[in-house]
């Protein structure tokens, strides 16, 4: 195949330039990775919650972002709605806490360890609140601080112990650390304020109609089925900070497809004379641009192999050097980004086919 | 034109070629009407810049005439499509260039081969007839050599393999010696002449070379354009 030929002969640069073309690719699978991983963790403190309805304050939406203040005694009218079994009172504030040399923002959120409704998605090292002097950390928030259970954490007026670490909790700005509602409370200062409400409804019952039933008993309330609270979660973490990442992803598919036209334009002029000789000659009036395209795809593909084969040892390194970027990858994202590739290697072969198209087999006879 | 094919393989009529460059115009040739018979070797003798090239890239269906026609195996080449005339180069034209116009990344049996790939010969067969045409050449030996590695001679012994390796019935030579030392080059038209005396193609060569002339069956001479 003439195209790889051409490619091997100048293997210096060959392997430059795929290697190359797998930065991009790593980059941009690195940041599909960020998004996955975070619009994941965002999202999971909700999805693995056994609330079949959250009860906000009115105008709230989601916990990401927004300010819901409900009181006990808000609690106490869900609590007489029909359908409702259970109540658990959740109190979200954020705050910032003194790590070792340096000072770290948290979000704290505070809930009722006995009976474990709103506490953290699952405990990795360590155990669950025993007491009020006792607080659970997100793993990496702790391994980026380097803090071990049993540290002496102080916050606000208090110093609480750090009694485990849970994962699920890392919302990629900042992470959910999770102390008893009666500590958030004293460390708020106000005795009677909450968040929002979980509810579990009693078997048999509609949650989407008991739902209604809390919306009628007072317009103080945002009142969201677990779906749709859920959903509402899913759009802010995706809304917020993501965008950007698409953006970066996008400029680094732009660079990447400069950069393959860049090369293969290099290699038209370089085989300038050749593409003569071989227009001249007869060649088929698509064998020339398949060249080019060729080029491109082995290009393309080789720099794909590199990127798949380097991308989990650096996203292992990336994950030890910095904890608290959640990044998850998977497959389905190897090939958004390889059908990405192959868009971006049919546009980077347009303007040296335009070259090509130019090259004039007379050429051959000076 | 004379449409019977089996005779001639092409034909200039009255061409005149004129070039336009930054409003001035050069006359490359100027009413020049010729034919070229099957089984014969012609030889356009004339200096630099007298249009021997112009009038081969003519013949090869490269460019149009400003004025006049040109035939090539009996059809005017304005009703060719270019498709058409790319096949008619990749089947039943073989070229010689004096920078022999190797492909210097593919090895020696491939240059061979792609032009027969060209032709839509299959890829098999194709090298097994490539090889054969090498073999005749005497550089059956250097076939997975690179051009780099060969001597002018041999290049020029792989360019004139290339030429009738797709069975052509016309070869078209530019200063086919012009790059070799006397002794080589006529080893080159040696081959050429056998060509068209074995196989009974069309061999039309430009050159100032005029050693050449013995080979030839019809010399012609060209000045400015002007058959003479």
């Amino acid at each position: 195949m003439y195209a790889l030929k051409t490619l091997a002969i100048q293997y210096l640069r060959f392997i430059i330039t795929a290697f190359g073309i797998a930065l991009c690719l790593m980059l941009m699978l690195f940041l599909l990775a960020i998004y996955n991983g975070v619009s994941d963790a965002s999202v999971r403190y909700v999805r693995e919650s056994d609330a079949d309805i959250w009860v906000l304050q009115r105008h709230a939406a989601n916990l990401l972002r927004g300010t819901s203040l409900l009181s006990n005694r808000h609690g106490f009218m869900i609590k007489e709605v029909e359908g409702v079994k259970s109540i658990a009172p959740i109190l979200f504030f954020t705050a910032t806490v003194n790590v070792p040399s340096n000072t770290a923002s948290m979000h704290l959120v505070g809930y009722d360890p006995k009976t474990g409704k709103g506490g953290p998605p699952e405990i990795t090292e360590g155990d669950t609140l025993q007491n009020n002097s006792q607080i659970i950390l997100d793993n990496a928030f702790a391994a980026k601080y380097k803090i071990k259970i049993g540290y002496k954490l102080p916050i606000r007026d208090d110093t609480l112990t750090v009694a485990g670490l849970s994962s699920g909790t890392n919302l990629f700005v900042i992470q959910f650390a999770f102390i008893t509602l009666s500590e958030a409370r004293k460390l708020l200062g106000y005795p009677a304020i909450l968040s929002c409400f979980q509810v579990k409804v009693e078997p048999g019952f509609n949650p989407l109609t008991v739902a209604e039933n809390i919306r009628s008993v007072s317009p103080d309330f945002a009142v969201y089925d677990k779906a749709t609270f859920l959903k509402n979660n899913i759009h802010e973490a995706e809304t917020g900070v993501m965008p950007l990442l698409y953006v970066v992803a996008m400029i680094g598919a732009i660079v990447l497809t400069a950069l393959l036209s860049l090369i293969l334009s290099v290699y038209v002029l370089e085989q300038q004379k050749d593409y003569a000789i071989m227009k001249a000659l007869g060649a088929p009036l698509g064998f020339l641009p398949r060249i080019i395209i060729q080029q491109s795809l082995i290009l393309a593909g080789s720099g794909l192999i590199i990127a798949i084969l380097l991308f989990a040892p650096m996203l292992f390194a990336v994950k030890k050097l910095s904890p608290t970027i959640s990044a998850e990858s998977s497959v389905s994202q190897v090939l958004i980004v390889a059908a990405g590739l192959l868009t971006i290697s049919l546009l980077s072969s347009i303007l040296p086919l335009m070259r090509q198209r130019h090259i004039y087999p007379l050429e051959v006879f000076r | 034109m004379n449409q019977d094919n089996n005779i001639f393989t092409a034909e200039l009529v009255e061409v005149t070629k004129i070039f336009s460059r930054s409003g001035n115009e050069t006359v490359a040739l100027n009413r020049v009407s010729f034919k070229a018979e099957r089984g014969e070797l012609v030889l356009f003798l004339g200096p630099s810049g007298s249009g021997k090239t112009t009038l081969l890239t003519l013949l090869a269906g490269l460019q149009e005439p400003s004025s006049g026609e040109v035939y090539i195996f009996g059809k005017r080449v304005q009703d060719y499509s270019p498709s058409s005339l790319q096949k008619i180069r990749a089947s039943q034209m073989g070229f010689i260039f004096q920078t022999f116009c190797l492909l210097d990344s593919l090895r020696v049996i491939d240059n061979v081969t792609l032009v027969m790939k060209f032709a839509g010969i299959p890829e098999k067969s194709a090298r097994r007839h490539a090889a054969e045409c090498l073999e005749r050449f005497g550089i059956g030996h250097l076939s997975n050599a690179f051009p780099g590695k060969l001597s002018q001679g041999e290049k020029q012994r792989v360019a004139v393999a290339r030429a009738i390796a797709n069975g052509s019935k016309m070869i078209l030579a530019d200063e086919p010696t012009g790059s070799l030392a006397t002794e080589q080059g006529m080893a080159i038209i040696e081959f050429l002449y056998d060509s068209v005396k074995n196989d009974g193609i069309s061999v039309v060569i430009t050159s100032h070379d005029d050693r050449i002339s013995k080979y030839a069956d019809r010399v012609l001479h060209l000045r400015d354009g002007i058959l003479i």
